[in-house]
């Protein structure tokens, strides 16, 4: 099944991190894609710019944001979305994405994924600014699931529900993090195939697997180990329902060598196999 | 709650420095939702409770912060040790990010340093965060081809005196009064043989070539004369401005020949110079 918007599937990739630049730009590794954090990459006009332009030019690219706080209460920012812009097609991106959340309000921004509450008011105003986004951005938004710490009383429907609306409503594109739901999951005590069934196929567009850390007690979204069986049997199970979708793995905190990651991102191919294109 | 007091309050959690339970009765939390109503907004888990939840992004708030200070600021980091963390707490209350990237967390470094009273020798971490900061400015200043010795060479002698010669947009100049740049020199010692602040005058320009950045000391005619051309002078003006000045500021026609041919070397001056039209 392709995705309602026809973009490509990319094959597996790595989110391109500063600690392989020597690697890939000695070496020009074989992989699919990179995955690029757009914001180390919009205010600066040196190493990271150029780093970024030649991995550009050999293999393909989509951006990943932190900062759009599409669940904000606050304006939306124009000036970060002209610069997200002007990267995007800088580096012919195929798809610019970012989270289900808000960052921050009052001007600030805390740098984490804060969750919304999933409640009506809360979907009315995220389909509209996903929907305002989309325009200025001239491309449809693409919207990842967040891990997340806390579940608010007053929300009215499960995260799965709030995404699919939003994402029908406001025509927006989804990356689906397997970790990040098997997180939640945990850490809320919910079903993740529920999670993984409930989510509109033709919608997703990437997916994203990562490793995370187990303190017992709750598990957080650290980015820093391998994916554990559990995730990789969602990503099994979701393949299953949207067929191959360009799939990347995040490592982002005591990054191993470059062939490590791309060796643990390789792992999805065989689930990959298993599914039509 | 509404969506947008949900988020005041819990942003007003989130950034407090301190424990979660002070953060939760701090004014500015209370104020949107009063003590002992937490699990009126956030539920509790059957192995946490609803201040334990809302804790983990309490923690991992300033942890960020100093990460990405930390990033910018070794020197700083490394000086104040322990005391770097109060350091994040105190300066992150006063200038919080506003932007999307955590990149320009720093930029008030050097302006808060040396208004504050509580980290010290006040003055020598004052030059010593100028001084990292203008690492970081030159880390991410725009590109510009630069002007090469052969392209300096094959501009018309006539054509020099009213030459704009520009400089590389990474170009930044620190004037110390205390050994701060001795200071971060020694961040790369094993032996940890690192110098106690002492008063000691010194001109540095930090630029980046080839994608990385350097510094260098400059002698005090040389740094006035490559000020003079970075602001704009035209070469024959900055130049005799450099011979009728006094010693030490005052130069040689035989410095003039050094250092340019240092300057093209390093790639302080960008290709952009060569084409700009001589004044007449």
């Amino acid at each position: 099944m392709a995705n309602r918007f026809g973009f490509k599937d990319l094959g597996i990739g790595i989110g391109l991190r500063t600690a392989h630049y020597p690697h890939i730009l000695s070496k020009w590794p074989k992989l699919d894609w990179f995955e690029v954090l757009s914001e180390n990459y919009m205010d600066t006009g040196g190493r990271p710019a150029y780093v970024l332009d030649q991995i550009a030019e050999r293999y393909p690219v989509a951006l990943h944001g932190v900062s759009m706080s599409i669940g904000s209460t606050d304006p939306i920012n124009r000036e970060h979305l002209r610069k997200l812009k002007a990267l995007a097609d800088r580096t012919k991106a195929h798809w610019v994405s970012d989270h289900l959340c808000w960052t921050g309000v009052l001007g600030r921004n805390t740098h984490d994924l804060l969750p919304m509450p999933y409640t009506e008011e809360a979907l009315t105003h995220t389909i509209k600014r996903a929907r305002r986004i989309s325009e200025i951005l001239q491309r449809p938004i693409i919207l990842e699931n967040p891990s997340s710490y806390v579940e608010f009383t007053h929300s009215t429907m499960p995260e799965w529900e709030f995404l699919s609306r939003l994402a029908i409503e406001a025509d927006c594109g989804l990356l689906l993090d397997v970790n990040n739901v098997y997180v939640s999951s945990f850490n809320h005590r919910y079903d993740p195939v529920d999670y993984i069934n409930a989510i509109p196929a033709d919608r997703v567009v990437q997916y994203h697997l990562a490793g995370h850390t187990n303190k017992g007690t709750h598990i957080i979204d650290t980015h820093s180990d391998h994916a554990i069986n559990e995730v990789w049997k969602l990503y099994a199970l979701s393949c299953k329902r949207t067929g191959r979708v360009a799939t990347l793995y995040e490592w982002d905190d005591a990054i191993p060598e470059f062939d490590v990651v791309v060796a643990e991102a390789r792992k999805a191919a065989r689930y990959r196999r298993a599914v039509a294109a | 709650m509404k969506l947008g007091r949900l988020q005041r309050w819990m942003q007003a959690v989130v950034v407090y420095p301190g424990e979660t339970r002070n953060a939760l009765r701090s004014p500015r939390a209370a104020k949107l939702l009063p003590l002992g109503k937490i699990e009126t907004v956030l539920l509790p888990s059957p192995t946490l409770t609803a201040a334990q939840r809302i804790a983990v992004y309490q923690e991992m708030y300033p942890m960020r912060m100093r990460d990405a200070l930390a990033s910018d600021y070794p020197g700083l980091e490394h000086f104040l040790g322990e005391r770097f963390w109060d350091f994040v707490v105190a300066y992150t209350r006063f200038h919080p990010s506003r932007r999307h990237t955590l990149n320009r967390l720093g930029d008030h470094v050097p302006a808060f340093i040396a208004r504050q009273r509580t980290f010290k020798p006040r003055a020598f971490l004052a030059d010593l965060s100028r001084l990292e900061l203008a690492l970081t400015e030159a880390f991410d200043a725009p590109e510009a081809p630069v002007l090469k010795a052969a392209d300096f060479e094959a501009i018309p002698p006539a054509s020099l005196a009213g030459l704009r010669l520009r400089t590389i947009p990474s170009l930044r100049f620190v004037e110390l009064d205390w050994n701060a740049d001795a200071y971060l020199d020694s961040l790369k010692d094993d032996q940890h043989k690192h110098p106690k602040p002492r008063r000691v005058k010194s001109l540095v320009a930090a630029f980046r070539r080839n994608y990385r950045v350097y510094r260098i000391g400059v002698s005090p005619a040389a740094f006035r004369l490559l000020s003079d051309l970075a602001a704009g002078r035209v070469l024959g003006d900055a130049v005799g401005r450099s011979l009728t000045r006094r010693r030490p500021l005052r130069a040689t026609p035989a410095d003039f020949s050094k250092w340019f041919k240092e300057w093209t070397a390093e790639g302080l001056f960008t290709l952009q110079s060569a084409r700009a039209k001589p004044r007449a």
